[in-house]
């Protein structure tokens, strides 16, 4: 019997190990980073990624390590008790104490850079949260937002690529959250805050944006997209959508199939 | 330990020592219903119109007649049909008809269930199970009413129409976006939307045609193709073809237009009466004019209720005594019919609103902000809504001129208001 269990206790740590060595295989690791700070947000996951897992494994292997070892069928004589040791209390006291402050000033920086150094620019774009879709505007030629030249569009977010980006976050009604798995951004979007979020986006492609904070019953279908475009791309798309809000004749009706 | 067992539990304790085969044939039973699931939840089904049904006095008979044509002529929502008269895709429709599910080759069907129905409602009624909460009411397609269109007032929108709603959802209103489903996506809604349509204004003039049966019909609508396809449902359909056509001409906003110039006739004929606009959106453009009006959706049900009040003082102050017995069973059927009215109201109406005319100040535009469906609003006004047409009462050009001026308000910081001015789009930077 002590077999059986003790190797059922040495299955959780070799399980464990395994899920996330064949995870990237399946493709339900990390999503793909295209943001500058995403990698040493990445690297902060990684690390204490690695810490917890080190940890982890050694403490699954001790309890292996004592089932196997003092199974009661094995077992000549009776259990021998201590009071306790004192240096081990402090050695497993002051290590993860150790760890923790090493951590909480590890990353600092990282989330100075996300949270805290914010560049000195107008927002590029205002996102606003509303039961259940992103709405955006951008401020159009002028720069400024709250003009009559603003551009108002529905989900579909376009940034340039290489250039900072700074987002003005708003909500409508109730707590949102704003989240770019892609660009390593979340963040939550309350009613009455005007909250700045920045990144720089590293590569083109279209990407997801979701809701990452249960909003309401529509909360799974709050869907939008970011595309990251060159420069000219982009200033080309901003040309086109201010043309078509402007518009005062109707589209040639072009039949979609 | 045994304190700790549910009675039930006791019960089983029980049986197992009586009777082992029972316990074990509840056993197996118990076992099956694991393994097979929960029972599949009932085909969904249409609603039959009761608030018509009723205001018609329709018998349970004409009621059900109403029923089993409507089901031959448009199926179920889990299967619909459509006949070859509505030009319908039937292709299209299943896409979007039944219950949410992935198709052999992965293909999402059920779309209107998945992205409508819970406002919408699966009759499209508008009474989906969130439509209560929401404000406006979301839009019941049965009278087959639309606002936001480039057609004149009394016609369909086109299909255009309808993709720019569903693409840019409606601001200022609980409808969202839905720009990023795909094309086919949204073509097989629209289609769904319009197959709702035409079945909900089928099903009203039929319930409507009751009251010009002859006598010698017996109450029973004729079951014939030429009644029902040729006269019902062409009618119906008619209007939904005839959309493309209906398209409200639009003059060239002119090019070198002086935009201070304009926007000062614009203010003119806003306050003027011509146009008349200040009537409604009050002198400060915040909408504050008169606002005790209803849209024809609250309007049929608030006149409903004005009847229904009526009937029942009338009921109460009648006095029975000296009624004679052919009087005395009309106003027997009289009050069972109040009295199911106000049943049916309960459960097939919301509780009416009025409807607030816009604030132009704050830049939201339910129909899209572009210079170009502020015109079809103020030419063609809004179906449904209090919101007249500026057709023939004002020149085309000169609608441009209110559009101009309407579009400078939520950017008006210092204008005639002064200290009281109220927020505008600025203030919220």
């Amino acid at each position: 019997m002590g077999v059986l269990w003790s190797l059922l206790f040495l299955a959780v740590p070799v399980l464990g190990v395994a899920t996330f060595a064949v995870a990237p295989a399946f493709d339900i690791w990390l999503p793909k980073d295209v943001s500058e700070h995403g990698k040493s947000i990445d690297g902060l996951f990684m690390f204490i990624l690695w810490l917890t897992g080190a940890v982890f494994v050694a403490t699954e292997g001790a309890m292996f390590w004592f089932l196997w070892k003092y199974d009661a069928a094995k077992a000549k004589g009776p259990a021998t008790y201590i009071h306790g040791s004192h240096t081990l209390e402090v050695v497993w006291t002051i290590l993860p104490a150790g760890i923790l402050l090493f951590l909480a000033i590890y990353q600092m920086n990282t989330w100075a850079d996300v949270k805290m150094r914010r560049p000195a620019m107008a927002p590029t774009v205002e996102v606003m949260g509303r039961q259940f879709e992103w709405q955006l505007r951008y401020p159009g030629r002028d720069g400024m937002l709250g003009t009559p030249d603003d551009l108002f569009l529905v989900n579909d977010m376009h940034v340039p690529v290489d250039e900072d980006i700074l987002v003005q976050l708003k909500s409508m009604d109730v707590l949102h959250s704003f989240f770019l798995p892609n660009l390593r951004i979340k963040q939550d979007a309350v009613p009455g805050m005007k909250i700045p979020v920045w990144f720089k986006a590293t590569e083109i492609g279209q990407f997801d944006i979701v809701c990452a904070e249960l909003c309401g019953w529509g909360h799974y279908k709050m869907k939008g997209q970011v595309t990251i475009e060159s420069r000219a791309d982009f200033d080309r798309w901003l040309e086109e959508m201010y043309a078509k809000q402007e518009a005062t004749q109707p589209e040639a009706i072009v039949q979609v199939e | 330990m045994f304190i700790m067992m549910p009675p039930f539990l006791y019960l089983a304790r029980d049986w197992a020592h009586r009777s082992p085969w029972l316990c074990r044939a509840f056993g197996g039973a118990f076992l099956v219903a694991i393994a097979v699931g929960c029972s599949p939840t009932p085909p969904a089904s249409f609603r039959l119109n009761m608030v018509e049904a009723t205001k018609q006095h329709l018998t349970p008979q004409q009621e059900q007649q109403v029923s089993t044509v409507l089901l031959a002529m448009f199926g179920t929502p889990d299967e619909p049909v459509v006949l070859a008269e509505t030009g319908l895709d039937e292709a299209k429709l299943r896409l979007a008809a039944g219950p949410v599910r992935s198709d052999i080759v992965g293909r999402k069907n059920g779309l209107y269930r998945e992205h409508c129905a819970h406002c919408h409602g699966i009759t499209g009624d508008g009474l989906g199970p969130t439509a209560a909460f929401l404000n406006p009411y979301p839009r019941d397609y049965r009278p087959g009413i639309f606002k936001f269109k480039s057609t004149e007032r009394a016609d369909k929108p086109t299909h255009a129409d309808l993709q720019r709603i569903l693409h840019n959802g409606i601001a200022g209103t609980s409808m969202p976006s839905f720009a990023l489903l795909s094309n086919v996506q949204i073509e097989a809604l629209i289609e769904y939307l319009q197959y709702l349509s035409m079945r909900g204004e089928t099903e009203l003039s039929l319930m409507r045609a009751f009251f010009e049966l002859d006598d010698d019909a017996a109450g029973k609508l004729p079951e014939t193709r030429e009644f029902l396809v040729n006269e019902t449902l062409a009618t119906v359909v008619e209007k939904w073809k005839g959309a493309a056509d209906a398209q409200i001409p639009v003059p060239q906003m002119p090019a070198d237009i002086d935009m201070v110039d304009s926007i000062a006739k614009g203010r003119a004929l806003f306050y003027g009466d011509k146009a008349n606009c200040v009537k409604c959106h009050g002198v400060t453009g915040l909408g504050d004019g008169q606002a005790n009006d209803y849209d024809d959706w609250n309007k049929a049900i608030v006149e409903i209720d004005k009847e229904l009040k009526s009937g029942e003082q009338r009921a109460q102050e009648a006095s029975t005594a000296g009624m004679s017995p052919d009087e005395l069973a009309e106003y027997r059927t009289q009050t069972a019919w109040l009295e199911k009215f106000s049943h049916v109201l309960d459960g097939d109406a919301l509780k009416p609103r009025t409807i607030p005319p816009r604030n132009l100040r704050q830049g939201i535009y339910r129909g899209g902000r572009r210079p170009l469906d502020l015109y079809y609003r103020i030419h063609a006004g809004i179906n449904g809504a209090p919101m007249p047409a500026a057709k023939g009462t004002v020149p085309p050009e000169e609608i441009w001129h209110i559009v101009n001026y309407i579009r400078s308000l939520p950017y008006d910081f210092d204008g005639e208001l002064g200290a009281d001015r109220p927020l505008v789009a600025h203030d919220r930077l």
